[in-house]
């Protein structure tokens, strides 16, 4: 059902992820995914900008707001051949706008930030944090007790409660397990369904040829399709919280190339897909196999 | 009088460039099987992020410089594996078509005009964009030319392109902008939506366009078709479809199904699309099909402070007219 009756240009009217509606945290339900903004600038990053990084992934996500937009109808995945289910995503999908701090002090953030994802998890749903820096991740880790923390890509550590995927490797040999499948399956290995499940997706994931705003240049890093897929399992978990880290949208000369929020956002569909439990349509239409020609 | 101001032969040099460094010339004037160049400096039918405007300028100065960097003698060109030389007066640039700004029919009108003409003369009309919108102008004036020097001709139509663009309206923008050229080409009189076919098209795509397009025998090939089947056999399979029962070819160019990550500077960026090898090869394919006429669209500069797309745009036209720009030659 779309939340309006009229077709909004793309740039125009409030701007909320995917164009989804707000709701003070009070309102929130089970099972709700609730999008929170950190526009905190670490001034100890190589460069300026971090702080841009909420509103620009807002911005690229209202593509996606096909739910709340009536001149569409419902979305296929050219790729997969797949229907999009949208109807009754906006129910569980919500904003809840931007934290902010006073002159920009990390100890208040994080404490706000604790507080507010605290709040969210009490209520059952589930924080969808846009931007901030690494540090931050550990004020929303201190909110739950014996979590289990997923990591994509940002800086390794060693600890057994962290599960890394395509980790910085800063100059030692990577850990991570040459093919997906391992992968996946020492994942389900390490997750006790019993402890809360936090998420860190940083940038730095993906290979820098597909994405040149990160402030933390990565070779070798993971296509879409491959964190694609790991978000889409990871989001079959009863996740308490996850963090988009690592966009820069202000890099030096690359202002306007908009393709680090695009490749992250257009990844977190699947984990927001998974996590709200919306299934494909198992009909689909014809593949291209069954079109082709010979 | 001075020896110095008696020489003088105003201009030195031509000032802006010519799309491949080739003459400035009339409509009127071109020849039979040349290449028709028609700027369409117009991006306020895009929807969203603007800049193509500067695109047929950007395109003119970037093949001029590839143009210069080629042989200008007999070469082994090693994408084709042949031993060629450079055609001499296959193309003429013929300045760009007068756009008016928020005044879509005079806009289209004025396009129209131009490739028409072309096409009526017997030369293959090349249309600079602009948004994805002026290439329907574009094939409008192809598609009235075609049917006043052939008036049996068909034609089949091809799009590359990281988006259907086969919606009836769009919101704000109605019936006619970047996300509307398909459907309004598909409209057009000697062309059938089961001669049309896209190539490269990924992520999220209306699934009502779709529908239409496939109910009615049109064809579509994702970005992952083009990564399973491979170009070649993709474009095989492309013209297959898009040529039966036809006489000519259609080709319209967008560069977005190229994926962002190489190609950032358009307004409406695809991830995991095809990279540039791919769109290479895909062109190399095409550029042995009977080309009627042809767009390259969404070069948008001012959203790439490397300027690596519309180089890349630009070797995309090396590739897709090599067969006018070139002749196979005996090796030495």
């Amino acid at each position: 059902m779309p939340l309006r009756s009229a077709p909004l240009p793309r740039m125009a009217g409030h701007l909320s992820f995917m164009r989804a509606q707000t709701k003070p945290i009070e309102a929130l339900g089970a099972g709700d995914l609730a999008v929170l903004g950190v526009p905190f600038e670490d001034t100890s990053a190589p460069h300026a900008g971090q702080s841009l990084a909420a509103r620009a992934l807002r911005e690229t996500s209202v593509y996606f707001g096909w739910h709340a937009n009536p001149q569409f109808s419902h979305p296929i995945d050219i790729d997969a051949r797949q229907v999009i289910q949208t109807d009754g995503l906006h129910e569980h999908l919500c904003d809840l706008g931007d934290l902010s701090a006073p002159t920009n002090e990390r100890d208040s953030l994080s404490s706000l930030l604790a507080v507010a994802v605290k709040q969210i998890a009490d209520r059952g749903a589930c924080s969808v944090i846009l931007g901030g820096s690494d540090p931050l991740f550990d004020a929303v880790q201190a909110c739950f007790t014996a979590a289990q923390r997923v990591q994509l890509g940002g800086r390794y550590k060693e600890a057994p409660a962290r599960f890394h995927i395509a980790p910085l490797s800063l100059g030692k040999s990577t850990p991570e397990a040459p093919d997906l499948p391992a992968q996946l399956e020492a994942f389900a290995c390490w997750r006790k369904d019993e402890r809360p499940l936090l998420v860190q997706f940083d940038l730095s994931a993906f290979e820098t040829s597909l994405s040149g705003l990160c402030d933390q240049p990565r070779l070798g890093g993971c296509d879409l399709k491959t964190v694609a897929q790991w978000l889409s399992t990871i989001g079959q978990h009863p996740v308490s919280a996850i963090m988009l880290t690592g966009l820069n949208p202000n890099r030096p000369g690359m202002g306007v190339v908009k393709v680090g929020q695009r490749i992250m956002v257009t990844a977190l569909l699947a984990f927001i897909y998974a996590r709200l439990g919306f299934v494909m349509d198992p009909q689909g239409n014809p593949s291209s196999k069954d079109l082709a020609l010979t | 009088m001075t020896e110095a101001m008696a020489m003088f032969r105003p201009p030195l040099a031509r000032p802006g460039h010519m799309l491949f460094d080739g003459p400035l010339q009339d409509v009127s004037t071109v020849g039979q099987a040349q290449v028709g160049v028609v700027g369409m400096p117009s991006d306020w039918t895009h929807s969203s992020r603007l800049g193509t405007r500067f695109g047929p300028e950007a395109l003119r100065k970037a093949t001029s410089l590839l143009q210069s960097l080629r042989p200008e003698a007999g070469s082994f060109d090693p994408d084709t594996g042949r031993y060629t030389q450079p055609v001499a007066d296959w193309l003429i640039d013929c300045g760009d078509a007068e756009v008016t700004p928020h005044d879509v029919d005079r806009t289209t009108q004025a396009i129209a005009a131009m490739t028409e003409v072309l096409t009526l003369k017997g030369a293959v009309p090349l249309a600079l964009g602009g948004d994805h919108y002026n290439s329907f102008p574009a094939c409008l004036g192809y598609s009235r030319g075609l049917a006043k020097r052939a008036p049996e001709a068909r034609f089949g139509y091809i799009q590359i392109d990281g988006h259907l663009d086969f919606s009836d309206r769009l919101g704000a923008w109605g019936t006619h902008n970047h996300a509307t050229n398909a459907r309004r080409i598909s409209e057009l009189p000697n062309v059938e939506v089961s001669n049309m076919v896209w190539i490269g098209i990924t992520g999220w795509v209306d699934g009502g366009d779709l529908a239409l397009i496939e109910q009615q025998g049109g064809r579509v090939f994702s970005s992952a078709d083009v990564h399973e089947l491979g170009a070649a056999e993709t474009v095989r399979q492309a013209l297959a479809h898009a040529m039966k029962g036809c006489d000519e070819l259609y080709l319209s160019i967008d560069i977005d199904a190229m994926d962002a990550g190489y190609l950032p500077g358009t307004g409406s960026i695809v991830h995991s699309g095809i990279t540039p090898r791919q769109y290479y090869d895909l062109l190399d394919g095409l550029a042995e099909a009977p080309l009627g006429g042809l767009d390259i669209v969404e070069v948008s500069p001012p959203l790439d402070p490397s300027e690596r797309t519309e180089f890349l745009a630009a070797e995309m036209l090396f590739r897709v007219l090599r067969q006018f720009r070139t002749q196979t030659v005996a090796a030495p």
